[in-house]
């Protein structure tokens, strides 16, 4: 056998790009599988782990106010394994700079860990519940604390029921509620300058809002196996008294609903992109080795002669694609470990996990190991089958000449006849080897379709944002107050120097309601005239809003079956005053891809509610020379729950999607050098296949360039068609992503530019043109002496 | 016989390094080539006749010496040069035909035919090979004197001043041979080329207008034949 192996060792040689090529081609599948798999198991088990330890709730039901004691009621109903009250309301921040947050405030009973979603430490301490010397303290969330560049012992002032109170900053902590901190599903991306949860103890809770030995919220965690739609019922009867404003399952949990996104989102790609590369790499493989044994026929035959067996020649030229697959999963363990520890510190900063999410992955490495073997071994052996049916007697012979036999093209006869002799030897080259025809185009199009893939996301996300920041919103800030005024009081804000428009609205929780099933949505009442803020249908115009009936959000309209023309009742969830109830038609279904919300006009609100003139937030639009100074203005006056600055929420965007470029350049040189590879093997196999006519036609007085113009036309046939049919199966691939990938907070629509395609097709050329002349390199050592040397 | 000369070698040296080791393959030899004969080099292997065919056909620059063709020096020709020599003066016909695999028999002609500026035409040249009916066959469906008549046809049909054989019937049965050699004379018959092929089967020595005899990388000697046999009395 050794000899063999050194027989192996000058193959390798031999081909030495070509073995290189593959290599790389298997690592990149390897570091995929590593970097992706990790990613999600990490991410997967860290999000388990905290999810148990803290006992995150499987249901939330909200309430105006309920007493302590109804607790005890949720905790008897059969199939409730453990329940939990708490107060949880949004209240404004005051900040040193006069700029304005928002903080969740949420509070827990004591002890911490025998509670429905309970929290961890991270840094600091616990608070107390009654400090000695007064005072009330409490922890915030990391991301909040650091952004906003808080220590320990710092107070800040927040506003309860109209009144400020210092709050003394002792720690921050994490929950499984809170992985992911956005403050409402219009939000695109988290803000931690702007928005972050404050934790503190139930009884201090109960003082800031008035609500002693109350609570607004009941958690709730069911015991396993249960009919869950039934115990919901039982509960939701219990709370009817007080109010139960809203009440939703733990997928609809926003922060796990994102997470849960991100988990799918790396689930569907973990086993897609690795075998792309994989199979590409193994369908490259077989080729070059029956390649191989076909001109190795006579060798092989001699081996034979020697006593050689079969399976010793099999294991020999296996050997081969194993060994490619073993160095490439060498190197490919190495960089997809990179690759994890990477995507771990890319969620360490999305995501809000205290448990460890990085690591390296063991029991993923091993599978990488086994993959990529088994890529091999399934290669080589399938591709060394032929070497059975050598026969040493008639291998030594020389070969006929390689049959050739007539091309499709040459149906087409008014083509055909038209062609010089070069162009039909590639056609009829191409046709004779139809499989490697085959690889080479399903190859080149994976290759260009993943250029589209790794650039989508881009478009995906810029066209979301022209549509939310250049059509469907128009406003500069968006307020939200902190209780309903009258509309007419906005005048005081219409009075500041550089305000242009400035128009009110009233947002509320809803609960829709048709023959027996219901859904919760977010109603806003804006004046028809409207043009800050505006619902659009499916191809992106404006719907006016109607002065009677309602624009219904996509969202609430799929869940509940909902038609234009059908009626509703529509239940208020305001949790100020009584629930109210109100017939409205549906007039047409809101298609806006943000902040997908239903519709009325202002006065319609006014008119479910029983009010008239009330709105309880603003949009604003002005002069850009003054925003300043108007924001400063506005942080002031402590009506004002929050403000929204449109551009401040852009620039958080642009700033997020900046941590993609790096995500986005690796998969670009990934689907390069894939797209390389192809070409180069592909542009060897032939040139190797064919030195000899290719050097007869020299000597016949073709110059070089002549001959690598003649390989050309051989690639040209293929590579054109690949490149193109690319561009659709990218657009395919991106729909099928984001159809495994979409939630229902958003709607991300498969946007592809026409800018895209074409860097798509660049890169194609690029990578066909690259792959060629590497190939073609090989012309010009092409020894005319040698190969018409009258040897076989 | 038209006596015209139309290449000079002047003590041409062909120098080849094998790793260390500088292999004299063809040593100081001077031959004059004339217009329209059949010039016949005949050595064992190793005696430098392929050496010398590859320097006369621009496939190769002596280490020494000047190759001189109508009057231009090949000898400090650029590569560039050289193909021009290559695709314009001269045809080559190799033992085992080189065909492309890909390109039928009339393709094959026609590919060579498009590389000069008059070439003859495709189909004449294919009747005077007496393939005219095998045109459309691809080289795996022809027989080997079959393929040698394309290679002859393809080399013909560029209407060179040289038509360079090496080992013509290497590869082939006697009476195949033996065509294939009829196929070259009625050539230089009907067309006027300068014929030169390289053998180590002495029997067709019998067919040249001169013969020349290589021997461990020299010329031995050069043979004038004034009564060459017709390659139908030549047996081997």
């Amino acid at each position: 056998m050794k000899i063999l192996n050194r027989r192996l060792q000058h193959i390798i040689r031999g081909s030495l790009g070509q073995f290189l090529g593959m290599a790389v081609i298997i690592a990149v599948g390897i570091s995929l599988y590593i970097g992706i798999t990790t990613a999600f198991f990490n991410l997967s088990q860290s999000q388990q782990g905290f999810y148990q330890d803290n006992n995150f709730a499987d249901y939330y039901f909200y309430v105006v106010r309920a007493p302590e004691s109804i607790l005890k009621q949720v905790e008897r109903v059969p199939g409730v394994s453990l329940a939990s009250g708490r107060i949880q309301k949004d209240v404004p921040v005051l900040k040193e700079n006069q700029e304005r947050a928002t903080v969740r405030l949420t509070s827990y009973g004591l002890p911490l860990e025998k509670g429905v979603n309970g929290i961890e430490l991270m840094q600091g301490r616990f608070f107390i519940p009654y400090p000695a010397g007064g005072g009330i303290e409490a922890m915030l969330n990391s991301a909040y604390f650091e952004a906003n560049g808080l220590a320990f012992g710092d107070t800040i002032d927040i506003v309860a029921d109209n009144r400020k109170y210092p709050i003394k900053i002792v720690g921050t902590a994490a929950g499984p509620e809170f992985t992911y901190i956005m403050k409402d599903a219009a939000n695109m991306m988290p803000d931690h300058e702007t928005f972050g949860i404050m934790m503190l103890p139930l009884n201090q809770a109960q003082h800031l809002f008035h609500l002693p030995g109350q609570f607004n919220q009941v958690l709730v965690q069911f015991a396993p196996g249960v009919d869950q739609d039934a115990v919901v019922q039982s509960i939701k009867d219990i709370l009817a008294p007080y109010g139960n404003l809203a009440s939703f399952p733990r997928k609809d949990q926003l922060s796990h609903a994102a997470l849960e996104g991100e988990l799918e989102g790396l689930e569907a790609i973990s086993a897609f992109l690795p075998l792309v590369f994989l199979s590409i790499a193994a369908a490259i493989q077989f080729v070059i080795l029956r390649r191989m044994i076909k001109s190795q026929r006579s060798q092989i035959g001699i081996m034979k002669a020697l006593g050689f067996h079969n399976a010793q020649i099999i294991v020999h030229f296996s050997s081969y694609a194993i060994l490619v697959c073993a160095g490439g999963a060498a190197f490919g363990i190495g960089t997809g470990v990179l690759m994890a520890s990477y995507f771990s510190d890319l969620y360490a900063m999305f995501f809000n996990l205290p448990r460890a999410i990085g690591g390296v992955n063991y029991q993923v490495i091993l599978y990488s190991i086994l993959l990529s073997l088994g890529v091999g071994a399934l290669a080589g052996f399938s591709a060394s089958r032929p070497v059975l049916s050598i026969n040493p007697a008639e291998s030594m012979r020389p070969l006929p000449p390689t049959s050739s036999s007539r091309s499709l093209v040459e149906n087409w006869n008014w083509l055909w006849t038209g062609l010089s002799s070069s162009w039909k030897m590639a056609f009829r080259t191409i046709s004779r080897n139809r499989f490697r025809m085959l690889v080479s185009i399903l190859g080149i199009s994976s290759a260009v379709a993943l250029l589209i893939l790794s650039m989508f996301t881009n478009d995906a996300v810029d066209y979301l944002m022209d549509q939310h920041f250049n059509r469907e919103s128009n406003y500069d800030y968006m307020l939200s107050f902190n209780h309903p005024i009258k509309e007419s009081e906005l005048l005081d804000i219409s009075r500041l120097e550089g305000v242009g428009l400035l128009e009110g609205y009233f947002t509320l929780p809803i609960r829709v309601h048709l023959q027996g099933s219901s859904d919760e949505d977010v109603l806003v009442g804006i004046h028809p005239s409207s043009t800050l803020k505006q619902p659009t249908r499916e191809d992106g115009t404006f719907i006016p809003i109607p002065q009677e009936g309602m624009v219904i959000s996509r969202r609430a309209a799929e869940r509940l079956g909902l038609q234009v023309g059908d009626t509703v009742q529509l239940e208020t969830l305001l949790g100020l005053g009584p629930n109210r109830y109100a017939q409205l038609k549906i007039v047409a279904v809101n298609y806006q891809l943000f902040g997908n919300e239903s519709y009325v006009s202002l006065a319609q609100a006014n008119r479910i509610l029983q009010e008239s003139q009330l709105i309880n937030g603003a949009l604003m639009k002005v002069d850009p020379k003054q925003a300043a100074i108007i924001e400063k203005e506005l942080s002031d006056m402590t009506g004002i729950n929050s403000i929204v600055s449109r551009q401040k929420e852009r620039d958080n965007i642009m700033s997020m999607m900046d941590s993609m470029i790096y995500m986005v350049s690796v998969m670009i040189m990934f689907s390069v050098i894939l797209g390389f590879v192809i070409v180069y093997n592909s542009a060897v196999m032939s040139f190797n296949e064919r030195k000899r006519e290719l050097a007869s036609l020299l000597t016949i007085g073709f110059t070089r360039q002549e001959v690598a113009v003649i390989m050309w036309k051989e690639t040209i046939p293929q590579a054109l068609p690949a490149l193109l049919l690319g561009l659709p199966l990218g657009k395919f691939l991106a729909e099928l992503y984001f159809g495994s990938v979409q939630f229902d907070m958003w709607y991300m629509p498969v946007v592809i530019y026409p800018l895209s395609y074409a860097l798509a097709a660049l890169g194609g050329l690029v990578f066909v043109i690259l792959g060629q002349w590497a190939a073609s390199r090989g012309i010009k050592k092409l020894d005319i002496i040698e190969l018409s040397k009258n040897t076989d | 016989m038209n006596k015209d000369l139309l290449m000079q070698l002047k003590r041409v040296t062909k120098t080849y390094l094998m790793g260390e080791v500088k292999v004299e393959a063809l040593k100081e030899s001077s031959l004059d080539i004339y217009q329209g004969e059949i010039l016949v080099i005949l050595g064992p292997s190793g005696s430098g006749k392929s050496t010398l065919l590859n320097l006369i056909g621009g496939m190769d620059k002596p280490s020494s010496g000047d190759i001189i063709f109508k009057d231009r020096s090949l000898s400090k020709a650029s590569d560039r040069e050289l193909t021009q020599f290559r695709r314009h003066e001269i045809g080559f016909v190799f033992q085992f035909y080189n065909l492309i695999s890909d390109l039928t028999a009339g393709e094959n002609v026609a590919l060579a035919a498009g590389l000069v500026n008059n070439p003859l035409p495709t189909q004449g040249v294919l009747a005077q090979v007496g393939l005219e009916a095998r045109q459309y066959h691809f080289p795996s469906q022809l027989s080997g004197g079959e393929q040698q008549r394309v290679s002859i046809a393809r080399a013909m049909v560029k209407n060179p001043t040289l038509l360079l054989c090496d080992e013509p019937t290497g590869a082939l049965d006697y009476h195949t041979g033996i065509t294939i050699l009829q196929l070259l004379k009625q050539t230089r018959e009907a067309m006027g080329s300068t014929i030169i092929i390289v053998t180590h089967n002495t029997a067709i020595g019998a067919m040249a207008d001169r013969l020349v005899r290589m021997r461990s990388g020299s010329i031995a000697e050069i043979i004038v034949n004034d009564s060459p046999l017709p390659p139908e009395r030549i047996e081997w």
